[in-house]
């Protein structure tokens, strides 16, 4: 055990000397000139249209973007852990349930910006301003264009009729976009209904789930099963394919848009809260700022195909092929609310 | 009953006496490491008592049977297969003269270099629609048959053939070195080549097959990437979900638990089979097998057989992977990818010498240590590989943790404000990676150092040198073979490991496996084939470098 100590507090002592220079680093810098502003942002979205963006919010403000990528469930631990000693100023999600989940655990602060307040519509953002929607993304049916007329659909809850006994295809029930949708429907339609409704989906798959999203559509157009329930972004993502057969199999399928008589199509946000502890709480607003604005929105959805949320700037040409719709105005918290009972539904209803 | 009550208590005094007679600082320092490194394992062990999180009943209703299910269909699917791969490549090359035998012999290492999940990406686009066999087939105006191999059949191939090498390595010595007196009796008894192999062959072999088998299926159980991508759910993945998706660490860990349990029933049942056959455990022979040239049409017959595995388990995925690598270069590469691959590599070098550092403790602590008990005892760091990495990364966190924020609360006694300094940092990760990886750093280390007679080191003690000095004058250079093999053999290890990097790699660092599973499990498998290669390449040629080493030894 000696030894091993002996090693640890080395390892610690060479650690702590590390930061102290750094520290020491860092005053000389700040006598020499004015701090380096920062702004550290934790997020999900490992989309190269985001480093564009970083850059010309840093060209424009002159504030460093300093990024650690990882999963949102990841970055949730590790701001729990880190506490009050946090380093990071933003969290940025793919899903609203997540950003629910890390305001739940206490790690994300309100913060007043009238910018933000007034541009987002209120459903896609926090009631007590702790977290705010990005970009939307809709939970659409795609269908095989030979075998499907698009009269033949009309809801979410339609999809268990019969009609589509194997012939549905879904992934897996641990992806967050499904158990976004289960909880609105659990918000809509209320726990017994949804859990009906996740059976017969169950009965209705024409496979067990597996792969991504881009699979389900492949699968369509393999002819494996007639419909598939996917995110608009990834048939944005098909169609701009390096890979010629996946341009091919996007033209293969058509979109609908279910529940439009109705609530409208299940939508979800990519999100940004201040976390709790920002050391650069001030840059932090600015950022989020900066990615609601037009430049960051027009990229956005011109390269990533998403949705924007900032209803000045249109959706780029790709994605409005596929038709404007209505969307379900459900305040996203819902889908927070909803989560760990959706995934215990799911669980029950056999969707793997 | 009373004298044996008072023996018993003589022999517990007299035990305790001799302990403390016999003991000596290396008797201390052996049962300090082995307390380390067992630590997250014992600490999985005691959170059983604890009873799981609220959810638990839920899992044992729904879930639970599933993940047993199919844990215990990919044990035996693969046990399958991975005997047909391995065995009867290594009887063939062993065994017979045919076209590029040298080469293959090899070459069916090399599926080793290829973590299986990047094998199931591989394999996923090679058969997917639009795939590559999909393009191959209507350039020959063929009609495509789409095979799927999304499923657990899929998921037990993509398994067998990435990790098949582990049996072929292991039967391989044992048929090269072992077997050629056997083979000569048995010929000379008129005995013929079939029911010479099934016959005699196969049961003598069972241990060294076994031993390989047991291996494989640790890495089968442990597996995260490819089960998770397949949609094939497992003790680890549920492990993962349960954690995540749940969020109840609590309930992980009793999966854990469970999962630890099933393997050392597996560890179990494989000493008890030796036991059993404990008599072929023969002599190693110096004398190589002779090989037989077989007629023309069987040597290519056997070439078939033998560059199969090498076919699906290195070159397909590769092919795969080089295809989309060109489709997505311009994207991937980027200076930001080149400081992954330098971290990456820089964190597996570390590990492999903080691992191997631990190994040789380890080993040497326990010989210089007079007591038998602890050099017994020592054996149980080992244990750490037949561990699953998420089980271990759970295991290291809970005691750490608790440690970290001790340390917070004692430095802020000083005046020292500090975040955490071993939880998120590389400390913990090279912790993990010593745990995990130890018994790979310890085999062949011991192996060597078993060949050297102890009277060397003895006399050099007996003229008043040092352990220690003695260690590095004479014994040092002479097991240089066995820790250069370990360094590389733990490098490569820890090039591959994805689930217990993903818990506890520190954020902002990333690794090369890391960047594969992110871009595939982000739907961006073809971008992942480049962060694939690099990994495959730089376990690669380690890989050939160290089978050129043990073949000149």
């Amino acid at each position: 055990m000696k030894k091993t100590f002996v090693i640890a507090a080395a390892l610690s002592i060479f650690a702590s000397c590390g930061g102290n220079e750094e520290q020491s680093t860092a005053k000389e810098e700040k006598a020499v000139e004015e701090k380096q502003q920062v702004v550290n942002v934790y997020t999900h979205r490992h989309y190269e249209p985001d480093q564009e963006i970083f850059q010309l919010f840093e060209d424009q403000t002159g504030i460093e973007v300093k990024v650690i990528n990882a999963s949102a469930d990841e970055l949730i631990q590790k701001m729990k852990m880190e506490g009050a000693q946090s380093p990071a100023d933003v969290l940025i999600t793919v899903d609203a349930g997540r950003l629910h989940r890390a305001k739940e655990q206490g790690l994300l602060q309100s913060i007043e910006s009238d910018v933000l307040e007034s541009s987002i519509p209120a459903y896609l953002q926090d009631v007590d301003n702790q977290w705010f929607g990005l970009t939307k993304r809709a939970r659409i049916i795609v269908y095989a264009k030979d075998r499907v007329k698009p009269e033949e659909l009309s809801t979410y809850e339609q999809l268990v009729s019969e009609k589509w006994d194997d012939k549905i295809l879904v992934r897996s029930s641990s992806n967050i976009y499904n158990q976004s949708l289960m909880a609105s429907i659990i918000a809509n339609d209320g726990e017994e209904t949804a859990l009906d409704w996740a059976k017969g989906l169950v009965d209705n798959m024409a496979r067990s789930p597996k792969g991504s999203d881009r699979d389900q559509v492949k699968a369509v157009v393999a002819g494996e099963g007639d419909l598939a329930i996917v995110n608009s972004y990834y048939i944005g993502k098909l169609l701009n394919s390096a890979d010629e057969e996946e341009v091919n199999v996007a033209k293969q399928v058509g979109i609908f848009f279910p529940n439009q008589e109705g609530r409208g199509a299940h939508i979800n946000v990519s999100g940004a809260g201040v976390a709790k502890h920002a050391p650069n709480k001030e840059n932090a607003i600015r950022f989020i700022e900066f990615l609601i604005g037009e430049e960051a929105q027009q990229i956005f959805t011109v390269a990533n195909y998403e949705y924007p949320v900032l209803e000045s700037v249109a959706p780029s040409a790709d994605i409005q092929a596929w038709g404007e719709f209505k969307e379900d105005t459900l305040n996203l918290t819902k889908l927070g609310e909803n989560n760990k009972k959706a995934v215990l539904l799911f669980d029950e209803a056999g969707w793997k | 009953m009373k004298q044996a009550g008072n023996k018993n208590i003589f022999s517990l005094k007299s035990n305790l006496k001799r302990f403390l007679r016999d003991s000596n600082q290396w008797s201390v320092f052996t049962l300090a490491i082995v307390v380390l490194i067992a630590l997250p394992i014992i600490v999985i062990g005691v959170e059983l008592f604890f009873g799981p999180g609220e959810t638990w009943s839920h899992i044992v209703e729904y879930l639970l049977p599933d993940y047993v299910l199919n844990s215990l269909f990919l044990v035996v699917m693969c046990s399958v297969l991975v005997l047909i791969f391995g065995v009867s490549s290594a009887w063939f090359v062993a065994r017979f003269n045919f076209p590029m035998r040298k080469q293959l012999e090899w070459l069916l290492i090399l599926p080793l270099a290829i973590p299986s999940y990047i094998v199931g990406y591989a394999y996923a686009g090679i058969f997917d629609y639009g795939g590559s066999l999909a393009l191959i087939l209507r350039a020959l105006n063929l009609e495509f048959v789409r095979i799927d191999v999304m499923n657990s059949y899929g998921l037990a191939f993509v398994l067998s053939i990435s990790l098949f090498p582990y049996v072929y390595v292991s039967a391989r010595a044992f048929f090269l070195y072992q077997a050629n007196s056997l083979m000569e009796a048995s010929k000379m008894l008129g005995v013929g080549e079939r029911k010479t192999f099934f016959k005699l062959m196969l049961p003598l072999a069972r241990p060294a097959i076994v031993a390989g088998l047991v291996l494989v299926l640790m890495e089968v159980l442990n597996d995260y990437g490819a089960a998770k991508y397949y949609g094939v759910n497992t003790f680890t993945t549920g492990i993962f979900r349960s954690w995540f998706s749940l969020e109840e660490p609590e309930t992980a860990v009793y999966l854990s638990a469970l999962l630890v349990l099933i393997i050392f029933a597996l560890i179990g049942i494989e000493k008890w089979q030796m036991r059993k056959v404990k008599f072929s455990s023969a002599k190693t022979n110096t004398k190589q097998m002779q090989r037989k040239s077989p007629k023309k049409r069987l040597k290519w017959l056997i070439f078939a057989v033998v560059a199969l595995p090498v076919l699906l388990g290195f070159v397909l995925p590769i092919a795969q992977l080089i295809y989309w690598a060109f489709l997505t270069a311009s994207k991937v590469f980027d200076v930001a990818f080149f400081s992954v691959a330098l971290e990456s590599f820089g964190i597996a070098i570390s590990s492999a010498l903080i691992t191997v550092f631990f190994a040789l403790m380890l080993i040497y602590f326990s010989k210089w240590n007079a007591l038998r008990m602890v050099k017994n005892v020592a054996r149980i760091g080992v244990l750490g590989y037949a561990v699953p990495g998420a089980v271990i990364a759970i295991g290291i966190m809970i005691p750490t943790l608790a440690l970290d924020k001790w340390l917070i609360r004692v430095l802020a006694d000083f005046g020292i404000e500090t975040g955490f300094l071993i939880n998120g940092t590389l400390i913990a990760l090279f912790y993990a990676y010593a745990v995990r990886f130890l018994a790979v750093a310890y085999n062949p280390i011991e192996s060597t150092s078993l060949k050297i007679d102890e009277s060397v080191a003895n006399s050099s003690r007996v003229l008043g040198v040092g352990n220690l000095k003695t260690f590095f004058k004479i014994e040092f250079p002479l097991i240089k073979t066995g820790i250069f093999s370990a360094v590389i053999l733990v490098f490569i290890d820890v090039m591959k490991e994805l689930p217990l990097t993903l818990i506890l790699k520190p954020y902002g660092v990333e690794t090369l496996a890391v960047k594969a599973y992110e871009y595939a499990s982000d739907e961006m498998v073809m971008e992942a084939a480049i962060p694939s290669l690099l990994i495959i390449l730089t376990a690669t040629l380690p890989v050939i470098f160290l089978n050129k080493l043990l073949i000149k030894k």
